[in-house]
């Protein structure tokens, strides 16, 4: 009677689940699937022309990609990208996140879709706004830069600059989002806990430390995955911003992807590219679920 | 969950979801009928100016045939991977305009079909068709030529001495340091960064052709290449030029008005927003001139425009009767006048309308191309070899380093094309 309603139920499990099972064998494993063969042939715009001129050239493209100068350069970019753009925008996030979550904040949900506003906004049209921001010669940032002495910078001109500059950008274009987050988590932290540890003497950054910090390391561990992944995939921002240069100082990973595939139709180079990225962003992420089980958020 | 089934709440909720799945459904139905109005009208796509401007010309085709056309600009940034995808997705636009350099890989790939009427292919000037004939058949039809010359700033270079531009490298070199002596915070010639044809015009007038052994290797180690870009980096080293790239100059026209530079190599479309803009910049204080050589004008890069028809058009009569159109002489001339874009059409230069002194230069240009190799690579090639350029400009690289990067990234982008000529599968 009870194997009969467990099986019954477990049937029902299968069929509610059926449907979202098969979108992701159709959307995700069916790709990644044809792109892991479409990286070990040589399929070029020659292969577009005459089906007679594709061949398996198994890991051939992969070896072609380590000895790519560019290709390193964009794995380089990429990691300055992810490295120095994970922690500021979280920072950003949670910073803002904590000062929104003080009790002398006033009108609160306007200053929260003020900074929420930037991550609903078009790209290509906050990306034309801040080219003029960061224009050299009339742009605002120069403009508040020389009202305290700093000489003209030409941030999207100079290769050392550009990718400070794109950072500002996607900084400003992504931190609203997960600052709704932290603060729906911040709401969760026990005010019993707070009011405790403020009767026991903790100062305002042993609290954080202590009580803030630990009831909300779950977020913060969700948060970094989401926005590790999402940086590596960078895209957009150089795409409309600088096009990958100056010199090349911008071209991510995904843009040389963009670049190799669909621009110049190396199909089975840029799956290759497709592959490597893939195997980067599952390593990142299970280092980073093996820091959470330590603390214990997982 | 079967008891709630009655539970009114339930009902009233589905109704709703009923409702915004209606709506969405609507929503869904009209974008999709805004993508495409009419399904009897014949497609267009076309880049810059042309292709915002094409509806002016369709409209035309349409009053006389009664053939609705629907037309769509790119930006010429994205067009290759645009036409590119539509091909490999089979949605290409039943006719197209092209840049002449990129007809011969779409002929390659089965994209365009050859013109069904040689006539169509004459009445052009010298090398316009080279480009456009893909093993031996021509498959676009000419529609605009664009030679690069230079715009001046007639009272800037008054100031230093010249009453017109000079034509020469050495003369270039004296105006940028007699410029650059009196007004040190301005330039004398902007060259973006990013853009190759000043740097392919230099290696014209330089002589140098840059690929050898049948187009499948890099020849930038030579003496001609050599002169053409040490000539060009020199520009930005001595600061005659800034070293700047489009995006950081939004409005390059201003900044000629404001006299941020005097010479500005560039195209005819120029002309139209120089004329438009008179305000900023009268016309007394600007002029046009061939682009200086090492011993005089030359051989230059031309930005030329052709119209295709799709090899898998299910309309092909109708299709090549809206090229003809497109191309006919008075189409052309009527897109002179509304976009500044010079017919490639020969008898269209009689036409009293072209006798304009700013427009000589042009003409004497025309039938001095540049000699390039036309492969399917050279697209990629000329933008590998800007960037390569531009590390030279900033600094990260010699001349000489330069020049030998050129080459190893020139031979590993031709690797697949050595093989294949050395398998004789292509010519």
């Amino acid at each position: 009677m009870t194997g009969s309603v467990h099986r019954r139920q477990q049937r029902a499990a299968w069929i509610f689940a059926a449907p979202v099972l098969g979108i992701i064998a159709l959307v995700f494993v069916l790709p990644t699937l044809l792109a892991l063969a479409l990286s070990v042939t040589d399929y070029s715009i020659y292969a577009l022309a005459d089906w007679s001129n594709l061949r398996f050239v198994g890991f051939g493209n992969f070896a072609d990609l380590l000895a790519t100068p560019l290709f390193w350069r964009a794995l380089r970019n990429t990691a300055i990208f992810a490295g120095l753009g994970v922690p500021m925008a979280i920072g950003t996030s949670l910073a803002t996140a904590l000062l929104l979550h003080d009790a002398t904040v006033r009108w609160k949900p306007v200053w929260r879709v003020a900074l929420f506003a930037p991550y609903v906004t078009g790209i290509v049209a906050t990306a034309v706004v801040w080219r003029f921001v960061l224009n050299t010669r009339f742009g605002l940032l120069n403009w508040a830069l020389a009202q305290v002495g700093v000489a003209p910078v030409d941030w999207l001109g100079d290769p050392r600059w550009s990718i400070p500059a794109i950072l500002l950008f996607v900084t400003w274009k992504v931190f609203g989002y997960n600052m709704i987050v932290f603060t729906a988590a911040l709401a969760a932290v026990p005010g019993e806990l707070m009011e405790a540890a403020r009767l026991d003497g903790a100062g305002a950054w042993t609290r954080f430390r202590h009580v803030t910090l630990p009831a909300i390391g779950p977020t913060l561990l969700l948060a970094a995955v989401m926005s590790v992944a999402g940086f590596l995939q960078l895209f957009a921002e150089p795409y409309v911003m600088t096009l990958g240069g100056p010199s090349q100082s911008t071209v991510t990973v995904l843009y040389f992807m963009f670049d190799e595939g669909f621009k110049w139709w190396n199909l089975g180079q840029a799956s290759a590219v497709a592959f490597v990225l893939f195997v980067l962003i599952l390593g990142v992420t299970l280092v980073q679920t093996r820091i959470g089980r330590r603390y214990e958020w997982l | 969950m079967g008891g709630r089934a009655h539970d009114p709440r339930t009902t009233r909720r589905s109704l709703i979801a009923m409702g915004a799945g209606g709506l969405t459904a609507a929503a869904l139905a009209t974008t999709g009928c805004l993508r495409r109005h009419d399904p009897a009208a014949l497609t267009f796509w076309g880049t810059g100016y042309e292709g915002d401007y094409s509806p002016h010309l369709a409209a035309a085709f349409t009053t006389a045939t009664g053939i609705p056309v629907e037309t769509q600009s790119l930006p010429g940034t994205a067009a290759h991977e645009k036409f590119l995808t539509a091909h490999a997705g089979g949605s290409l636009p039943d006719v197209m305009m092209l840049p002449s350099g990129w007809v011969a890989e779409f002929a390659m790939i089965g994209a365009v079909a050859p013109l069904p009427d040689p006539a169509l292919a004459t009445d052009t000037f010298h090398g316009v068709m080279r480009p456009l004939t893909f093993a031996g058949v021509p498959h676009a039809i000419p529609w605009s030529v664009g030679s690069q010359v230079q715009f001046y700033r007639r009272d800037l270079l008054g100031e230093v001495g010249y009453d017109a531009a000079p034509l020469t490298w050495d003369g270039w070199r004296d105006v940028g340091a007699k410029l650059k002596r009196r007004h040190p915070d301005r330039f004398a010639i902007l060259m973006f960064l990013n853009w190759w044809d000043t740097l392919i015009t230099f290696a014209g007038q330089a002589g140098a052709y840059p690929l050898r052994d049948r187009d499948t290797r890099g020849d930038f180690r030579n003496p001609r290449y050599r002169e053409a870009l040490a000539f060009y980096v020199s520009l930005f080293a001595d600061g005659y030029a800034p070293g700047v790239s489009s995006n950081e100059i939004q409005d390059p026209l201003a900044a000629f008005a404001q006299g941020y530079f005097a010479l500005y190599p560039s195209g005819p479309t120029l002309l139209t927003d120089l004329h438009r803009r008179a305000a900023e910049i009268a016309p007394d204080r600007w002029g046009t001139a061939r682009m200086p050589g090492p011993n005089g004008p030359g051989r230059v890069s031309a930005i030329n425009n052709s119209i295709a028809v799709s090899a898998t058009t299910p309309r092909p009569r109708e299709a090549w009767a809206l090229a003809r159109h497109l191309t006919s002489a008075a189409s052309e001339l009527t897109f002179q006048r509304m976009i500044g874009s010079l017919p490639a059409r020969r008898s269209a230069w009689t036409s009293p309308q072209l006798a304009d002194p700013l427009l000589r230069p042009f003409a004497a240009q025309m039938e001095l191309p540049a000699e390039l190799p036309i492969i399917v690579e050279w697209e990629r090639i000329r933008l590998e070899v800007q960037i390569v350029a531009e590390r030279v400009v900033r600094g990260g690289l010699t001349i000489d380093e330069g020049l030998a990067a050129m080459d190893a990234r020139v031979d590993a982008i031709l690797a697949r094309r050595r093989e294949l000529v050395a398998a004789g599968r292509i010519a």
